[in-house]
């Protein structure tokens, strides 16, 4: 955790860490803070007062069906997202993997994805599945007979953002994936090979438990993503439509307070989901902790 | 690998290529797209080769905007989101690192405090914290501003992790030779830890300045100002034309504007792109 | 150039352990001063007490008649050489050497001209704008080595230098330190666990063992007369055999010694001061391993196991029985705490 040697300075580190603790106090302590204080209250349609109504924001929540089914789209959402862009990363991770010369050049394709913003990906997505125009809405069309209308079609927007995500997503699970890969050293395959176990089994028995540290952390952090990042995504293109059809709980929060003004109700959502990034952050953390003791 | 067998090269190539081909298809009809004039655009199937419209939809995004989403050239939010992302990456490093010494190089009361503070930053990201981060922002009359843009974002756990991760690797020995070469910790980090630094430094550079152009909820929620608007967030007024039907050519333009510097980063910094990415999760 | 005096010497950690005791000693303008010992035993917090790198928690360190307790390393006038060398990895050999001497406020003409000698002296001359990692090891210790010479300190500190280079580089490292102290005449405080080092190296060794000072001594002296077990056991190699009073083999040479000590707890003899003799103890050969200019014979005798050295050419193999002579006033007396006993 630290230096053996350290330097002796009464005032000195306090002036260091002032500015990052300032913007820490100041940007989110103090709003978190705020956040929960007002999730304890309601406020009148004027907001003139507000009196406090101990949980009654959250049982309000917890009865609320539209909150329930966001719950249920966010966690449909984060799972097929993640596990979207994690197995096509996968695959294109092993598969580059194998082309050993190639591999940089392929590479060189494969990962600018990550420095598009969420919010272009939804763009670029929302504009190629188009009802109208979308070209790949008129070969859905064409092709399977499919009639592609994500504005009156709640499963078909979700799908959508789906996509959109996972695009996005791919370029960081395949860096990590091709890493953790390349870390796996050659002599253990190559026992395998010589116990007889074929390439597939090879994968299934002896590369795909290796990668499990990689899986498990790329799990978390897209877990992570999909709940709290793709805001972008949903507002730039679906905005939460239609009829809440995407409205993950970020989103909700967002709608709830600025759309809805009910700032109660959005600050227990607020409290809820900061409940959740920390228990996923605690999860992150440990797993690493332990991988470090190894 | 170990057996060689060409049906399974070639299927190795086949995904690949399947892969790119996935990755660069949306890319690729936006790109179309924005050489096309508006007519082009307007019914299915839309044209999957360039157009003549080019350069006359680019310079029009970049001197006069889109009016129909409020007329605010191109050139002004991309010079918005370089600042904004400039400001964002500078902040986030300079903190971080003269945080990340103290902690590291220095022994004082409330050091885990800080340290846990710092920690708890990963855990409250701006989209669950919304309205109250914009209330104090309000209340300290940052709307509307660079600052407004910049300061709330720079605090970073991340960052301040990698350099503290990295000078614990730094040899004790260094900085008793230096102690002993009469240097004092200001000194000892501006002649030996600065210069040691450059490389992750230039790492999480690149990480910080992608994370930074991308905003997109933070300017939306405290820029009013038209002449404030950075370009990720500025395409969602594209989008959102109201009853009208988007401009597809003018939006895809300025998709291809905004992405534009960013993913060039990340291809002509590649090494470090990677170095950096992978670096700053651990 | 200056004397050093430590007086009543402690380090107690945060935590209570204790990793120095109670250290006193003194030491001469010009002195080179081994401390030595195994590897915990406290001889690189007493290096780093003296250089002000670790607090002092008890006791008074002065270096030319002037208490340094609470001055800060750079203002002691010391210059150290550490194990890993410490370079700054991304400044030249000549930012090295100058980094010090820059942050003292030496006007630049008078830094290049003492880089200049202490390059010449050392033979750095065509490293000089080279990074440290575009050298080898015995060159990188060289130019640690430079950093200390440049800022002509009254003390030299030497933390295990010769630690990371192979056997054939420390030797030959080893003589050009010895060479080195000679031209410069300062002092030169040098710890190392390697007691080969500390023997051809050192004026005087202080031998230390969990945080207390064994012995302080020349070489000589800690050879012939070690003042415990412990350091019979550490000097010299093989180390002396020590025998407890109660084996057989310690009382077969007791029989022969005409006044013995009471209360004895082992007796101690060196391998070269054993000989094989027409008559004498019986003892059989274990194990022979010649060395060229010398033979190492393992002995049996009774359940205790010893070491003679032998010359070359010895015509004995394992399994042979054999008598063993002492030389007069061979044998070392110590008490049942390790402590020596004279007769």
């Amino acid at each position: 955790m630290q230096k053996r040697v350290v330097f002796r300075n009464r005032w000195l580190p306090y002036l260091l860490v002032a500015p990052q603790i300032a913007v820490t106090l100041i940007f989110f302590i103090w709003p978190a803070y705020q956040a929960l204080e007002t999730s304890f209250f309601v406020e009148d349609v004027f907001g003139f007062s507000r009196n406090f109504v101990w949980f009654e924001n959250f049982t309000r929540l917890f009865a609320d069906k539209g909150y329930l089914r966001s719950f249920w789209t966010t966690l449909v959402f984060g799972l097929s997202v993640t596990f979207l862009s994690m197995s096509m990363a996968l695959a294109l991770a092993v598969a580059a993997n194998r082309v050993l010369k190639a591999a940089t050049a392929y590479r060189t394709f494969l990962i600018w994805p990550y420095a598009v913003a969420p919010a272009l990906a939804g763009v670029l997505w929302y504009f190629m599945m188009n009802p109208s125009l979308g070209i790949l809405a008129y070969m859905l069309e064409g092709t399977f007979g499919v009639d592609w209308n994500h504005y009156v079609n709640g499963n078909q927007a979700l799908l959508l953002v789906i996509i959109a995500a996972a695009w996005k997503q791919i370029s960081y699970n395949f860096l990590f994936f091709l890493a953790g890969l390349q870390s796996i050293p050659k002599s253990l395959i190559e026992a395998a090979a010589i116990d007889g176990a074929s390439p597939t089994r090879r994968f299934w028995t002896i590369v795909f438990p290796l990668l499990s540290p990689t899986t498990f952390f790329l799990l978390v952090v897209n877990l992570v993503y999909a709940f709290f990042d793709t805001f972008a995504i949903i507002h730039a293109t679906t905005n939460g439509g239609p009829a809440d059809a995407t409205s993950i709980l970020v989103y909700k929060v967002y709608s709830t307070g600025f759309v809805g003004q009910d700032y109660g109700s959005s600050a227990a959502q607020s409290v809820i989901l900061m409940v959740l990034v920390i228990a996923m952050t605690v999860v992150q953390f440990r797993f690493i902790e332990r991988k470090v003791q190894y | 690998m170990v057996e060689n067998r060409p049906l399974a090269a070639i299927l190795t190539h086949v995904v690949l290529i399947a892969g790119i081909v996935f990755l660069c298809f949306p890319v690729w009809v936006a790109l179309v797209a924005s050489t096309h004039p508006g007519e082009a655009l307007q019914r299915s199937p839309i044209p999957m080769w360039f157009g003549d419209q080019g350069f006359a939809n680019y310079s029009q995004l970049l001197r006069e905007g889109v009016p129909a989403a409020g007329g605010v050239p191109l050139s002004t939010m991309m010079l918005n989101s370089l600042f904004m992302a400039l400001g964002i990456t500078v902040g986030k490093i300079a903190i971080s690192l003269i945080s990340a010494f103290a902690i590291v190089y220095f022994r004082f009361p409330f050091r885990m405090l800080f340290f846990w503070l710092i920690f708890a930053t990963l855990m409250l990201p701006v989209e669950v914290r919304i309205l109250p981060t914009y209330d104090v922002v309000a209340s300290l009359g940052m709307l509307n501003s660079y600052p407004g843009l910049i300061i709330p974002l720079i605090a970073s756990a991340t960052a301040t992790f990698l350099f503290r991760q990295f000078f614990m690797t730094i040899p004790d020995e260094l900085v008793e030779a230096a102690r002993i070469d009469r240097a004092g910790p200001l000194r000892f980090f501006w002649d030996i830890l600065l210069p040691l630094s450059r490389t992750n430094i230039a790492a999480l550079f690149i990480i910080l300045f992608i994370y930074g152009w991308n905003q997109y909820l933070w300017p939306f929620l405290i820029t009013t100002d038209q002449d404030l608007y950075t370009v990720v967030m500025g395409i969602q007024r594209m989008v959102n034309v109201g009853e009208g039907v988007p401009i597809w050519n003018y939006t895809m333009g300025t998709a291809i504007l905004a992405m534009i510097p960013p993913v060039l980063v990340v291809l002509v910094m590649q090494r470090l792109f990677v170095k950096g990415l992978v670096e700053s999760e651990k | 150039m200056a004397n050093l005096k430590l007086d009543r010497v402690g380090k107690t950690y945060a935590g209570g352990v204790s990793a120095v005791e109670n250290a006193s000693f003194e030491i001469a303008d010009g002195e080179f001063i081994v401390l030595v010992g195994p590897s915990g035993c406290g001889k690189s917090t007493m290096l780093r007490m003296i250089a002000g790198l670790e607090e002092i928690t008890d006791g008074d360190v002065q270096i030319g008649d002037r208490s340094v307790n609470g001055v800060e390393p750079g203002d002691r006038n010391i210059a150290m050489v550490f194990q890993n060398y410490a370079l700054y990895p991304h400044m030249t050999v000549r930012g090295n050497m100058a980094y010090g001497l820059r942050n003292q406020g030496m006007p630049k003409p008078e830094v290049e001209a003492r880089i200049a000698e202490a390059a010449r002296f050392l033979q750095l001359e065509p490293y000089l704008d080279r990074k440290p990692s575009a050298l080898s090891g015995g060159q990188r210790q060289r130019v640690a080595m430079g950093r200390a010479i440049v800022r002509e300190p009254s003390v030299f500190l030497f933390d295990e230098p010769l630690s990371n280079l192979d056997a054939k580089l420390r030797t030959q490292l080893r003589a050009e330190l010895k060479d080195l102290h000679k031209r410069l005449g300062a002092t030169f405080i040098y710890v190392t666990h390697d007691q080969i080092e500390a023997m051809s190296l050192a004026d005087r060794i202080v031998i230390m063992s969990a945080g207390r000072i064994e012995q302080i001594g020349t070489p000589m002296e800690l050879y012939a007369n070690p003042a415990s077990t412990f350091v019979a056991e550490f000097i010299g190699a093989p180390p002396m055999n020590v025998l407890p009073v109660t084996g057989e083999a310690a009382r077969a040479f007791l029989a022969q010694e005409a006044r013995v000590p009471d209360d004895l707890g082992h007796v101690g003899i060196r391998p070269e001061l054993m000989s094989i003799g027409d008559n004498g103890i019986p003892a059989t050969i274990t194990l022979v391993e010649p060395l060229g200019a010398e033979t190492l014979v393992h002995l049996k005798m009774g359940a205790d196991k010893l070491i003679m050295r032998s010359g070359h050419g010895l015509a004995l193999d394992a399994g042979a029985e054999i008598k063993v002579a002492v030389e007069a006033g061979a044998l070392r007396f110590f008490d049942r705490d390790g402590r020596t006993r004279s007769a």
